[in-house]
This record gives C-alpha cells, structure tokens and sequence, in this order.
C-alpha cells in the first residue's frame, strides 16, 4: 500500500545536502530519506518517492506544490542537488570523425563538450518541444524548446531529430 | 629495466604518457603484464614537472592550473593515482581532482570553503560514490561522524571514483599494499582506452579504433558490393553506351529527310531513311531490354549481397547495440535502406556515366551543326546546375527527418504486430491505432515538406530547359526567316532534338544530388551497423581441452549504463558438478549474472574465470557451445518441432533428437501431434503452450550436450504438474553438469547444493541451502514465506474441493 503525502500533514528538512529528514503531523520521524522522482523527465514536481538507505519506499508525495513553503523549499533544494539535467542554450560546434561526434554547447552549467556516438538514439524528441540528449557516457542534457534555440544551432540539430 | 638517460618529451607530455600507459599492455600484452611494470620502468627518473605528471595514473589529462596547485602545496606528497571531475560542487561545469596517496585524499575544487581539502584515509569509516541523476558525487563520512562530499563529477569519471572508494575502504579493512592499487589500476586501464596512433577514445577497451582502421569514404566502403558485379556491371555499361549512341542518330537523319529527302520528292531515299531509323530503333530497344535484364540481375545481387552482410553483422553485434537500437530499426535498415542504396549504386554506375556521354556525345553534335546557337542554348545550364545544388542543400536534413519517422513507424509494426495477443487482451486496439497514426501523421507533415521541395525542384528544372528550346525556337527561327546561309529547317529540327536530349543529362546530374541525399540517410544508417563494434572475440581460435566447469567470479561489478550499478563486487566460486541456486528479489541482479557468464555483455570490471581461464580468453563461439541456456520464455522460430530441437547442432541424427525429447519429457505431447516432429511452429512457437515449449527447450539444450547448464526461471510460468514434468528433465540432465539456475519458486532448487542469495546486486548470502537455513537469514526468510504460501494455496485448495 502506499503512503501518498498530500502536503500539510510533514515538515521535510535538508539533511546531509540531498537527504530530507521528515516528520510527520502523527509524530513518526524519518532520517536520511532519499528523494526520487517518479517521472524525473515528463513532471519533476508530481509524485516524489521518499526512500530510505535500503531502497525501501517510505510514502510518496502527492504534489510537490502542495507542501508547506519550507519543506517545499527543502525538497527543492535536495532535487537540484540530485538531478542534474543541463539546459542547453546554444550549441557551439558540431564536429564529427568517423562516427564520432564531438559536441560543444553552452549549457546553464557552462560549457561542455561531450560526445555522441549514435544520435539516432542519442537525441530524442519529446511532443512537448523538448529534446532530450544523452551521451557517450550516458548523461543527459535537455534542450527546453527546440523553437528557442538560435538559427545557428536548430541548423545544427535539426537534421539529428 | 630500462635505463633512461634523458626524459624524452613525449614523458612529460600527460596526454602521450597516459596514452602509452595504457596502451602498451594492450599492444604486446604478451610481454608487460600490466601498467605497473610500465610506471616501474618509470621508476627513479628525475622528476622535472611534479609528482602527479609521471608516476600518477589519472582518468584524463589533468588541468596544468590544478597540476601546478598541487605541486605547489603538496610536493612532498606522492599520489598513486587522481580522478579528474569535470564538475565543480555546485554541479557547474568546471575542473576538479581528488588525488589518492597511500595515507591520504586530497580534493582540488574550487568551490571548496577552504581548498585544497586533505582528508587522512585512517580517519575515513567509509568512502562512497552517491550516484544520483546526471551526476555522481564522492563522498566520506569520517570517523568522527561528520560527512563530505570531496568531489562532484558526470559519469565519465564515475566508475575510476567507484574504484577509488573501494581502494580506500580496503586500505582501511586491510591495510595498504599493492594489490590494492593494482586493482585500481585496471579499472582505470579499462576506462582510459585510448588509440595509442590518434589519441581517440574507443568505443571499448581493446577496440579497434574507428578513426584509424577506417575505410574512409562511403564509395570506398561500398565498392566491395560493386567489385563483386563488375563484369555484370562493364557489359551493362557498354550495352548502354551503345544505346546512347543509336538514340543520337534518329535527330541526325531527321535532318536529312526535312532538308533533303521530303523537298526532293524522293521516294527512294525515304524508304532508304526509314529502313535506317528502323534499324536504328530495333537495336535500341533490343539492346536496351537484354540491359535492363542484366542490369535488374546485377543490381539484385549487390542488393543481397549487402543484406546478407548486414545480417551476418546483426547477429555479432552486442547486446548493448541492440539495448540501445530498436529491432524495428535494424529491420528497416536490412530492407528499405539497402533497396535505395541499391538504386543510388546504380544511378552511379549505369546511368551517371550514360548520361555523361550523352551529354558531351550531343554537345559535340551540337557544335557540329552550329556553335553560335549551341553556346546560346547553354546558357541556362548554369541556373539548372546551381539550382540543383541549393535544393539538394535543402533536401538533405529532411530526408534525414523522413528516415528517422519512417525507422519510428517500423518500430512500433514491429512491436505491436508480434504482440497482438496482449493488445487484444487489454482491448488496447484503438490506443494502437492512434499511436500508429500519431507517427503516421509524423511523417506525413515531414513528407509534406519534402515533397513540396522536391515537387517544385524538377518543376522548376524543367521550366529552366523549356527555356533553352524557346531560345532555339526563337534565334534559329530567325536564322531561318533572314535566310542565314548553312542554315536549314532540317537542322533546326534535329537541333531542338538534340537540345531537349541534351537537358536530359543536365537534368540528371542536377537531380542526382536529390536522390544522393536520400541516399546518404540510408547509407550512414547501414553504416551504422557495418561500422559497429562486433561482440569481442579476443581469443579465437583458442579452444580448451575440455571444460570441466569450475566458475569463478572475481571482484565482478558492472552497469549496464553508468547510472546505476547493477553488480557490485561479486566474488563467488562453483566447483565443477555444483548444483548452484541463484536467488533473489526481481532486480536483484541473478540474470545479469547469467547474462555476463554467457558473454552478452563483456564491459564488466573484475574477472569471470572458467577452469582458472578468463572467460575472454577462450573463443567465444567454442565457448558459448560448452554452455546449455534454458530461458524463461523459450525463443521457438517458425519451423518444424524437429528443427526447433535440433537448432544449433546441425548434422545431428533423427533418432538423437528423440532421444533428447524423451529424456525433456516432450516426446510424449509432440507424439499427439498430428504431423508429430513436423509440425510447424508459428512465430514464438504459436502452437504450443508454455510448458511444452520449454520442454522443447530443454531437449534443445540436451541435444547440444553442454557441460554447463544455465536455466533462467525454467519453471516459473507453468503449473505444478508441468512444473514437475520439467523437474523431472532437468533432474535428467544437469547429471554431473555445473549448473546454475535462478528460480522464485525455491522447491525447483531442491537438488541445490549450494544456494546463492542476491541482493541489489550484491551477494548477501552464499552456502549449502541446510547451512543458510540455520543461519536464518534472508534466504530463511524467503524459504519460509514460500512454504507458508503455499501452505496457504494448499489449505485453500482443500477447502474449495470440499
């Protein structure tokens, strides 16, 4: 059965940089809980699994807006520390050797370059615009609106998607 | 020992040194054992840029700002080797280093409060890598009870941090020795593969590099397949020069009969002229038809030869290419990708180079009959020529677009048509349907595009070529009126032929970009298969005498992408004729275990060891022949029973295959059969229920006589009296085998001998099944919530039957 947080009912705080310790209104108190989101890609703020250091599902909660401003601040602030997704806001240069495809972007992280072996199944399109990436070493970086990319760089993805 | 007098340059140069580090081993790794012997010769040189320039290993060249700050601050210090973060704390993009000595950590980040920080690893309770999402972070919490994260990076540095972690946790479980920084050492040796000729990556350790062994272009990686037709493809040409030869004569008598034959009134001369182009036109034709044949012929051939190619490729291909490539794609790169490559193969070959006498075949008529109106007649070629490279320019990416919505479309037919069962089961048709026309729609807006490129480009074309006639019409008409001396109406009919035959391969050439570009689409798709890294076989050729079947992991860890462990330091030993149950959780990791036993994936850190031999050292194929794998869910092909049993060894006798099915318990059911052994099977084995295909499963695994046995939840989706007609054939056949099997249902392990409890991908539990039991830990537990189930489901039972 699982325990669905609604919002009021816990007081979350930031243990340890991406733990939260969580407190129940009934009095139950959690340490070192694990957020992790259920649908990391398509609703971050939906559906926040809390687990414990065995991997064991504590509740869930509901929707993260619903919680009380501090513990919303809290958990926040431990989903940053833990996901790390670059927005990338422009792509610098594109260069490809034999298969190998080396790309360097601006991201809100700062620049990176990373590199793709096959971006047929590297970059995927969303519905929503979004576009998303995943590299040679299997992180992921995420452009927002395909439409916001300047001309320069949607010339350069766009016969990859 | 190598004795160095003075340091050559390419020492002190970290990127060459690293690269020479790892490599050498790879190179002759007959003669140097390991990179250890490589930093001994090393040894003793004197050190002119700092400690961690050369003796140091590290993931990738370190920073010269972090190089110069720590041999500045820590020169006395010694690190045994460094992980370079590409993070800073705050998870922004920046440099970082952890660097390891013997006693010590020292963490270079700049947003550290007080950096460089140096930890003692004596006064570490443990060091970890916390893998989150897109990042990973080390981190340590002290003796004293306090807590640090040292480093933050992406996964590229992940697994030599994992590797770091488990250095410092053994320093302090066993104290320091070098067979700690030994194993470290190959962690960051199979993460640093670099080519020792270019400097590049690899795709895998070992590989070989894609920069340096390749072909180069397409037309060179494709003239194999054209090598192999080109007798077929020279007379074809021939033929087709010929062709092009006899349809320039008909303008040319044309010529004659309006100038000289129809104003003299002679009869003769006509019967004469039409017997010519009659002669002309039966060649032509003849000759174009026995082409075409011959082309049709060669062309099909290339085609299936590269089929045939890339099918052969799919099949070596590793698991991972096919974790991370649809079926549905490969498919379509089989069929439609090599159809077109096939066309564009021919459009080069034939038809280019047809074209190519044409066009210089009539330009020299042209300028025969008159070069003051055939240079004017050209001048639109330019407009077509230059026209014809900006939509070509425009084409390209769309095509691309078009490739990866139609590949979308094949992966979906390819998922939903096998699976039809379970979509009729969930009344799931009309979700199916709209999906499929989501994509189909996809693709239309995309061809939508393209067609209005490539339906207004020829358009366009043509209208440019109408041009040129007009022009001809228009100042060879003139020619004509002002009674222009040398030119008659006889030659301005045969030039306006000419001409428009002329715009043909102007036309061509200015399309062939078109159909190049959609061809290059297909080909870098093909490519993608041709040029992917084949399944390892280090060893081939290298056959044991025989395998007696002593399995051994050693310090086993493996991720089937860097964001999630899936094995964590296995070490386990089965003794050749143990019976081992795996068991577990669903997750756990037990059939990642098999899976790595039978060298679906080889990206593992640590050692798999078959007879004290690395599995990698032996030929795979032979290797994979030693081992029996019956599965879950029993891959059956759309062939005869007998031939489902009989797959993988061929020339095997009849009565050997009835032999393997009577000890399965399968003889008896395929018996029943009406066409008994050749009955023919649809696809999965549609035609036979769950626990008769596994049986024929097993006799399959009879029949190829293994000395190893794997079974993957044989027996987990049959009921109990099939269960315990399948018991029984496995009872049969793991006789004096190494067996492994991995089951929920733990009464199938009753013959275990030794019992292998997995959790989270680690081993929690390993032993006789009577020595866990008293032990009463988690295989106790599982045990007995098993037997009170079934408890329960008995008692139920009683009930109902009452």
């Amino acid at each position: 059965m699982i325990l669905f947080i609604e919002g009021p009912e816990v007081k979350l705080t930031v243990n340890d940089g991406i733990f939260l310790d969580v407190d129940f209104a009934t009095g139950e108190h959690f340490d070192m809980l694990e957020p992790h989101c259920l649908f990391p890609i398509s609703g971050r703020n939906k559906y926040i699994v809390l687990l414990d250091s065995e991997g064991e599902q504590i509740a869930v909660v509901r929707d993260m807006d619903q919680l009380l401003p501090e513990s919303k601040q809290a958990m926040e602030d431990c989903l940053r520390e833990y996901y790390m997704m670059p927005r990338i806001k422009r792509f610098i240069e594109m260069s490809e050797k034999f298969k190998i495809w080396m790309w360097t972007c601006e991201t809100d992280r700062g620049i990176i370059t990373f590199e793709i072996r096959n971006h047929i199944t590297a970059v995927k399109p969303l519905y929503d615009g979004r576009i998303l990436i995943k590299d040679a070493n299997d992180n992921r970086y995420e452009i927002p609106d395909i439409k916001q990319l300047d001309k320069k760089s949607y010339k350069m993805l766009a016969p990859k998607i | 020992m190598y004795t160095l007098n003075k340091i050559p340059d390419w020492l002190t140069n970290p990127r060459k040194c690293l690269t020479i580090a790892i490599h050498l081993p790879i190179m002759r790794n007959k003669s140097i054992k390991n990179i250890y012997s490589v930093v001994l010769i090393f040894a003793g040189v004197p050190q002119t840029e700092g400690v961690i320039v050369m003796n140091t290993l590290f993931n990738r060249p370190v920073p010269d700002s972090l190089k110069k700050a720590f041999n500045a601050e820590f020169s006395e210090q010694e690190p045994l080797f460094c992980v370079v973060g590409d993070l800073n704390l705050q998870a922004k993009y920046g440099d970082s280093l952890l660097a390891f000595t013997k006693t010590h950590i020292i963490a270079f980040d700049q947003t550290h409060e007080k950096s460089p920080v140096c930890v003692a690893i004596a006064d570490i309770e443990e060091a970890k890598v916390k893998r989150m999402y897109g990042n990973a972070m080390f981190r340590v919490k002290c003796k004293d009870g306090k807590r640090m994260s040292l480093q933050r990076f992406s996964y590229a540095a992940a697994n030599v941090a994992d590797a770091a972690a488990e250095y410092v946790n053994s320093v302090n479980a066993e104290g320091w020795s070098e067979d700690l920084v030994e194993v470290v050492k190959s962690v960051y040796h199979k993460q640093r593969s670099f080519c020792p000729k270019c400097g590049r990556k690899l795709p895998s350790p070992d590989a070989d590099c894609i920069n340096c062994s390749s072909k180069g272009h397409i037309l060179s990686k494709l003239s194999k397949y054209i090598a192999g037709e080109k007798k077929g493809l020279i007379v074809c040409l021939l033929l087709s020069i010929f062709t092009t030869a006899m349809a320039l004569v008909p303008p040319y008598i044309t010529s004659i009969m309006v100038d000289d034959v129809l104003p003299n009134k002679d009869a003769q001369g006509l019967i004469n002229v039409i017997l010519i182009l009659v002669i002309c036109y039966v060649l032509q034709y003849a000759v174009t038809g026995f082409r075409s044949y011959l082309l049709r012929v060669t062309g099909s051939r290339i085609v299936i030869s590269l089929k045939k190619d890339i099918y052969e490729k799919a099949q070596y291909l590793p698991m991972s290419f096919y974790d991370k490539t649809s079926t549905g794609s490969v498919i379509n790169r089989i069929n439609s990708d090599t159809s077109t490559l096939q066309q564009f193969i021919l459009k080069i070959t034939q038809e280019a180079v047809v074209q190519f006498f044409m066009l210089f075949g009539i330009l020299a008529i042209m300028l025969a009959m008159n070069w003051k109106l055939t240079l004017i007649s050209l001048i639109p070629v330019p407009l077509v020529a230059l026209t014809g490279r900006f939509f070509g320019k425009k084409l390209g990416p769309k095509y691309m677009r078009i490739w990866r919505r139609s590949s979308a479309i094949s992966t979906i037919l390819a998922d939903t048509i096998p699976g039809i069962r379970v979509v009729k089961a969930f009344t799931n048709e009309k979700a199916a349907v709209h999906k499929f026309e989501a994509y189909c729609d996809d693709w239309l807006s995309e061809d939508k595009v393209v067609a209005k490129v490539s339906g207004f480009f020829p358009a366009f074309m043509t209208f440019l070529v109408t041009c040129g006639s007009l022009i001809i019409w228009f100042l060879g008409g003139q020619s004509i009126i002002s009674g222009e001396e040398g030119f008659s109406i006889g030659i301005l009919v045969s030039f306006i032929s000419y001409a428009s035959m002329f715009y043909n391969p102007v036309n061509f050439f200015a399309n062939l970009s078109d159909s190049y570009q959609n061809t290059l689409a297909s080909v870098e798709k093909i490519m993608d298969i041709l040029d992917a890294e084949p399944e390892h076989d280090f060893a081939k050729g290298e056959y044991p005498d025989r395998i007696e079947g002593k399995i051994e992991f050693k310090n086993v860890n493996f991720s089937f992408d860097r964001s999630k462990k899936v094995l964590s330091n296995i070490n386990l030993t089965i003794e050749p004729g143990d019976i081992v149950g795996i068991v577990g959780t669903t997750g756990s990791g037990k059939s990642t275990l098999i899976n790595l036993l039978m060298r679906y994936y080889d990206e593992y850190d640590g050692e798999i060891l078959i007879d004290g031999k690395n599995i990698k050292d032996i030929d795979m194929a032979y290797y994979r022949s030693q081992i029996g794998f019956v599965q879950q869910d029993p891959m059956m092909f759309r062939d005869t029973v007998f031939n489902n049993i009989a797959y993988g060894s061929p020339n095997v006798r009849v009565e050997q295959v009835l032999h393997a099915a009577d000890i399965a318990n399968a003889h008896g059911f395929i018996c029943k059969l009406p066409d008994g052994y050749d009955t023919m099977l649809g696809e999965r084995g549609v035609g036979l229920s769950g626990g008769e295909r596994q049986r024929v499963s097993i006799a399959r695994a009879i029949l190829k006589n293994p000395g190893i046995l794997f079974f993957d939840e044989a027996t987990a989706a049959v009921d109990s009296e099939t269960e315990n007609l399948i018991q029984t054939a496995i009872e049969r056949l793991i006789r004096g085998r190494t067996t492994i099997m991995i089951a929920h249902r733990l009464s199938t392990l009753r013959k275990a001998n030794k019992i292998v409890v997995v959790d989270k991908g680690e081993i929690i539990e390993c032993g006789p099944p009577e020595e866990l039991l008293a032990m009463k830990g988690k295989y106790y537990k599982l045990v007995q919530i098993q037997s009170m189930g079934e408890k329960l489901l008995a008692a139920k039972a009683e009930e109902n039957f009452e």
